[in-house]
């Protein structure tokens, strides 16, 4: 390596080493933390007590983790594929310089910016069987109402509901950005083909923009694998366990019972799962990506 | 011109940052209750203060008003704030008073995570002897003071006597309530049938505390030692099933509201949709207020009792709140600060009882004013027969938890009872079991 070439390297370093200090310190370091937390029986307060790899036995075995497994499964798979398709097809629709795009743009993006307390006030507004809008509704037609936050069968469709109205804006400003940067001399050569809309959309806009749908993917099934907040303070994990998510079991786990080294442990095998779940999107889409080339 | 004027602009704004350092004491106090800063933010009218957050509120103010050498920092935290305190007292940054139940205290005192406060209450002059006999017992741990009581809390039936009219459930002007599980379901259907509504409202969803606190007050009626030690709870047996089997049973009949939130259980009991709303005395206050409204459903037609006794001996679970000081080092002025708070809340605890709690101090139950206030002669029976938990019981909050969301599951019909019971003895034991 010459000279030069060093001091480039070096040069590079310099650029990414402050980045990587702080990713490691807020990042790495929490992680290796929680690697050993994990093994031991801990409390919140600092005591420690070596017990291997019981708490991830212990994880496996534990009933009400696995209902709050399959609870966060069910709500990623009732989120993540409606909120794709959703926002793709308001993102088709958006992508055009009118006033009226424009303003609806802001309109679907600015659920976004409510909190999540915010949002499940709303939510509970309209989902309380009491006097909620849906209850109100269904009175005007001489229906009972639904007890959407307290049946086993309807509060994890709630959630759902309430996270696709929330978390609509982000995907389609990313699909957004993704379609404006589609060049359109290739629309126009497939018009001169007379190639119609459905086939523009199938053979040019998806692969053109296949990325940013993998993308959306993944930051969705990562977001929607993590869900808290919703079900903290809109059903509270209840009834019975019903809508509790993992999350949310590893919070009362750590903070409610003080048991860090298995709230630590869940969070870990959390990580793991989240970990294996992208990079196999990320693979099943390179590997198409590579047999198209 | 402009540079100029950019260059004053900016001094002014450092300059405006420059002020003298606040060299007064203080003091963060962290309460639940609720926030109501909306009506009481800016009141000090102790006395013309309804509820327990606007007593609580306009009480702070008052104490910031009279103490300007003190600052005063308030966090509200959303009931009952136990999981922000672990995690304050966790990252080394506690505050200094803390709102605690009485039946929390063990898990915070055995860790050495709060402090015993007979220095403060000796500098208050707050003679732990004034306390009630009931609160005393809670505060009391090991023979160490680790609160200042300021309340005794139990549930009572809250009556709309109204319908209990219209239902044929009144004599001389009292309700009649029942003396066991089967005149409890004749009443309840006798009340249905006869007002097309049910006789029990009950906060059945995100609010497990009710059911384990009813599940509690009948275990302990029957005699039934629930934690036998301080490592394990007694649940699947013949007494448990009994009451929880009322409590399905109630629910699969229709004879209660289901499906309702408190402040939806709240709205039914204000609004006439039901006969008994079995809730804490934290409600007698609010309802009573109501009950003197004109064009309220209640108006006029409003009862307190405590649980009737269904099995065994009178025997309701009580608990209470306390004012609790997480360890941490201090300067002398911010415990002196710390003192000065607690004998000013001591000497308004009357005020507090106009909540509907029991107060905790027995001078205030002697006086005119609490005697005067109303339905006071109908609970006093809650002081008397009134059961807290064995003092070794710990971790209530998680432990209430979890119980609360298996009774649920098992009233509500998801879960057969006795699985659930046995699922609620299996999962306090393994919490009891990891406890360290």
């Amino acid at each position: 390596m010459t000279g030069a070439a060093r001091r480039d390297g070096w040069v590079g370093y310099a650029f990414v080493g402050p980045f990587l200090l702080v990713y490691a310190a807020i990042l790495i370091v929490p992680l290796l933390m929680g690697l050993w937390i994990s093994l031991n029986n801990a409390d919140l307060f600092g005591r420690r007590e070596w017990v291997g790899l019981a708490n991830y036995a212990q994880a496996l075995g534990d009933p009400v983790l696995g209902q709050a497994f399959a609870n966060t499964l069910t709500l990623t798979l009732l989120i993540v594929p409606p909120l794709t398709v959703i926002a793709l097809l308001l993102a088709l629709a958006l992508n055009r310089a009118t006033r009226l795009a424009a303003i609806l743009r802001g309109v679907f993006f600015s659920s976004l910016v409510l909190s999540v307390t915010i949002v499940t006030l709303i939510w509970r507004f309209i989902l309380t069987p009491d006097a909620g809008l849906v209850a109100v509704g269904l009175g005007a037609l001489g229906r009972a109402p639904v007890p959407f936050l307290s049946d086993p069968a309807y509060v994890i469709p709630a959630l759902a509901v309430t996270t696709l109205w929330w978390s609509l804006g982000f995907p389609i400003m990313l699909f957004l950005a993704g379609l404006q940067q589609v060049p359109h001399d290739i629309y126009e050569a497939a018009a001169l083909d007379g190639a119609g809309r459905w086939t523009v959309f199938r053979r040019i806009t998806l692969p053109s923009i296949r990325r940013t749908l993998l993308l959306v993917v993944m930051l969705q099934t990562a977001a929607q694998l993590q869900i808290f907040g919703q079900a903290q303070l809109l059903t509270g994990g209840g009834p019975g366990g019903a809508s509790r998510t993992i999350v949310l079991y590893i919070f009362e786990v750590s903070f409610g019972r003080w048991e860090l080294g298995y709230a630590t442990a869940i969070a870990e095998l959390l990580f793991g799962m989240i970990l294996a779940v992208t990079l196999l999107q990320y693979w099943l889409v390179i590997r198409h990506e590579e047999q198209r080339a | 011109m402009r540079k100029r004027a950019l260059a004053f602009g900016f001094a002014g704004v450092l300059l405006a940052g420059c002020q003298p350092a606040d060299e007064r004491p203080e003091i963060v106090v962290q309460r639940f209750f609720g926030e109501c800063g909306a009506v009481y933010g800016a009141s000090t009218d102790v006395a013309g203060a309804e509820t327990e957050c606007g007593i609580l509120t306009t009480l702070i103010n008052r104490f910031a008003a009279e103490n300007p050498d003190i600052r005063v920092k308030v966090n509200v935290v959303a009931w009952p704030g136990y999981p922000q305190l672990a995690a304050q007292i966790a990252a080394g940054d506690p505050p200094d008073l803390v709102t605690m139940h009485q039946s929390v205290i063990a898990d915070y005192s055995s860790r050495g995570l709060i402090e015993p406060v007979e220095p403060l209450l000796a500098e208050a002059n707050i003679d732990p002897a004034a306390f009630t006999p009931a609160a005393r017992a809670g505060v009391e741990k090991e023979g160490r003071l680790y609160a200042m009581p300021w309340d005794t809390i139990g549930r009572l039936f809250h009556v709309n006597t109204a319908l209990m009219a219209e239902a044929g459930l009144m004599r001389e002007g009292r309700p009649v309530l029942p003396n066991s599980p089967e005149e409890l379901l004749a009443q309840a259907r006798q009340f249905k049938q006869r007002t097309g509504k049910p006789y029990l409202i009950q906060a059945q969803v995100s609010a497990p505390d009710f059911m384990v606190a009813f599940l509690y007050t009948y275990l302990l009626a029957q005699g039934q030692p629930i934690f036998p030690d301080a490592r394990h709870v007694r649940l699947d047996t013949p007494e448990a099933r009994r009451v929880v089997a009322l409590m399905r049973q109630l629910n699969a009949e229709g004879l209660t509201t289901r499906n309702q939130d408190f402040p939806a259980a709240t709205a039914a009991f204000t609004q006439g949709r039901g006969g008994i709303f079995p809730v804490g005395t934290w409600m007698l206050g609010p309802y009573d207020a109501e009950a003197a409204r004109r064009s309220s459903a209640l108006h006029g037609h409003y009862a307190v009792a405590p649980f009737p006794r269904l099995w065994g001996s009178p025997a309701p679970f009580v608990d209470g709140h306390a004012w609790v000081v997480p360890a941490a080092s201090r300067s002398r002025a911010e415990r002196a600060a710390m003192a000065r708070f607690l004998g000013f809340l001591a000497r308004y605890n009357y005020d507090w009882s106009r909540t509907g709690q029991l107060p905790a101090f027995a001078a205030v139950l002697a006086t005119p004013e609490f005697q005067a206030l109303p339905h006071r002669e109908d609970i006093a029976a809650l002081a008397r027969t009134g059961r807290q938990l064995p003092g070794y019981v710990e971790r209530q909050s998680a432990v209430q938890g979890l119980i609360g969301e298996e009774l649920e599951a098992a009233i509500t019909g998801t879960k057969p009872v006795d699985a659930a019971l046995r699922d609620a003895e299996r999962r306090v034991n393994r919490l009891y079991a990891q406890m360290m």
